[in-house]
């Protein structure tokens, strides 16, 4: 792994990840990569492993065994914090926005602006609503006013924000959790361009769903799991839809 | 021209931005209602009476709003109030210098909260099992090192009291008969303006809010939500400490019983003032407001020589009627 900053470098790459939770393991040595500018879609049933093995890479857990390898350099993520720090960003379908909290304080959850007066951190509310405005604006997301609470937007208008947001805050590698399990058609169709948008602006994006017919239409390469083991990469135009479903339920070995 | 169904559902949107509307109505109503109803309800003695009683346990209220706000319940704040108490008598008693004495007692209130926070953090057993369960062993601990006994502070008062919890004489010789106002009403304003700041102006106010809210979505925005936690227990503790050494300079005795059922006016003061049972959303105005009319309530009843029991019911009726007005308002349909 000598070729840091190279075109060809993946993004990331994990490496042979173990994770057992007691008795059980969620995850038999697994090899994954992504690289540069691709949207990778991560599909497989539940219980696949797929969440584990995005919990391990954004940190909320640690493998038992493994090598995260991100642009090319060694990495140990502790939290997620520091997956955050590496720009690695994360929509989570449920875990994304607190509903309770206006939009602009939950673009800013964790990333505040603030003015330090002594020990305090003063929030600078006026420019949190303004730049939420206008960088929502930017990823082409309208809101009606930033101080609104998320609890009262439809699905797709939340998962819009948490992906302006890691976009806004120069995510390197996004990665989507379920984003369209819970939407409409016209609003999977929204999230769906927004992750087009995504990688067009550069950046590498994780696709998880179980959904063939959403991944299809966005992804450039599909890593399936099954019971905690990888059944294989394969390259978009590789296999058909019900070649995919028929991978992830394990109709047919490959 | 929007009918007057959407005109008033819009109106019931633009409530539900304030958490503590329904606080502040039923504030209104009940204080017009004793104005008219109570004899000597509206003079300064009355009035005194009311913010000084409320000041105390509006202190503690402060802590437990803050906590509930995180999403966390603290039922030991009352046991905790008495072992600071305590703390602090017994240690005047020894000859302990009284600023020494005061730090010693804020010290132990803070510990035994950081003892409820790291429980509830480590073990994930939720706060309220934990917090029932401190409940007792704090109180046991009251017993015990008050020797199931009074204590007194027989002693000259030193200056101390007198900042803590004085008479704020020049205001109160200003009615016939003289009222009661007292500096603590002072310190629960000085407090629970700082932690509202705190709370709607800070970062650290932002994440508490995360952590009541959605804990899953804070932590995976890099909130240290565990430590957030921690603190509002840390400061449920040292807050109920704070009303405790209050209360102890003005009243100079403690009792094994001191604090018992404060937790649950603290935590039904909390709710009328519009703070949320399962965090996230709530402020600390409110939840003083939420205090002052408790206070309010029981002392109108008390001038209307009705009996002090029907307090608890009316108390208990207004509680069920605040939630059900904050949950109306909140509805989204």
């Amino acid at each position: 792994m000598s070729t840091i900053g190279h075109e060809d470098t993946p993004v990331v790459h994990m490496e042979n990840i173990v994770k057992r939770f007691g008795t059980i393991t969620a995850l038999d040595g697994v090899d994954f990569t992504v690289d540069k500018q691709q949207v990778m879609a991560l599909v497989g049933d539940n219980g696949a492993g797929k969440s584990t093995l995005i919990k391990i890479l954004t940190g909320v857990h640690r493998p038992d065994r493994g090598q995260i390898y991100f642009e090319g350099q060694p990495v140990q993520i502790q939290s997620p914090r520091e997956a955050r720090a590496l720009g690695i960003e994360t929509c989570y379908q449920d875990l994304a926005l607190v509903n309770l909290m206006s939009i602009s304080r939950n673009f800013f959850l964790g990333r505040e602006l603030a003015r330090r007066l002594g020990p305090v951190n003063w929030l600078d509310m006026r420019e949190m609503s303004t730049l939420t405005r206008t960088s929502l604006a930017d990823v082409g997301i309208n809101i009606r006013s930033p101080s609104q609470r998320v609890g009262e937007l439809s699905g797709g208008e939340r998962q819009s924000i948490a992906i302006g947001r890691a976009m806004h805050f120069g995510a390197k590698l996004l990665i989507l959790d379920e984003p369209t399990s819970a939407l409409s058609v016209a609003e999977t169709r929204k999230v769906l361009t927004y992750t087009l948008n995504a990688k067009e602006r550069g950046l590498s994006v994780i696709f998880i769903s179980h959904n063939v017919r959403h991944v299809y239409q966005v992804a450039d390469a599909y890593t399936i799991l099954r019971h905690g083991r990888k059944v294989g990469t394969y390259a978009k135009g590789e296999l058909t839809e019900d070649d995919i479903a028929d991978l992830i339920t394990g109709e047919r070995e490959r | 021209m929007p009918s007057l169904t959407v005109t008033l559902t819009r109106l019931r949107f633009r409530l539900a931005e304030f958490s503590e509307v329904v606080a502040l109505i039923s504030f209104l109503a009940v204080f017009l209602f004793f104005v008219t109803a109570a004899e000597n309800f509206l003079t300064p003695v009355c009035i005194a009476n009311i913010l000084t009683f409320a000041s105390i346990t509006g202190i503690v209220v402060v802590g437990v709003a803050m906590l509930m706000i995180s999403g966390e319940f603290d039922l030991s704040v009352g046991s905790t109030f008495a072992v600071a108490s305590y703390v602090f008598a017994l240690s005047l008693n020894a000859g302990v210098a009284p600023l020494a004495a005061l730090l010693l007692a804020l010290l132990v209130s803070a510990v035994l909260g950081l003892g409820n926070g790291l429980i509830v953090t480590w073990s994930g057993i939720p706060s309220f099992i934990t917090t029932l369960g401190t409940m007792l062993a704090y109180r046991g601990i009251a017993r015990a090192i008050g020797g199931g006994d009074f204590a007194y502070y027989t002693g000259e008062k030193p200056l101390l009291f007198d900042v803590l919890n004085g008479p704020i004489t020049a205001l109160n010789q200003l009615s016939h008969p003289p009222s009661n106002f007292r500096v603590s009403i002072l310190w629960f304003i000085a407090i629970a303006i700082v932690m509202s700041l705190v709370l709607m102006r800070t970062r650290y106010g932002n994440w508490v809010f995360a952590t009541g809210g959605n804990p899953g979505a804070a932590l995976a925005q890099g909130v240290a939500v565990k430590r957030v936690k921690v603190i509002n227990f840390v400061l449920a503790g040292l807050l109920a400490g704070v009303a405790s050494v209050m209360q102890f300079a003005h009243r100079t005795s403690v009792d094994p019983l001191r604090g018992e059922g404060m937790e649950l006016v603290a935590v039904a003061a909390a709710v009328i003032g519009g703070v949320r049972l399962t965090g996230g959303f709530g402020t600390i105005v409110g939840a003083s407001v939420g205090m002052v009319l408790l206070t309010m309530l029981e002392q109108g009843l008390v001038l209307m020589k009705i009996p002090v029991q029907i307090f608890r019911a009316v108390a208990g009726a207004i509680l069920i009627l605040s939630v059900i007005a904050n949950t109306y308002i909140s509805r989204r349909e």
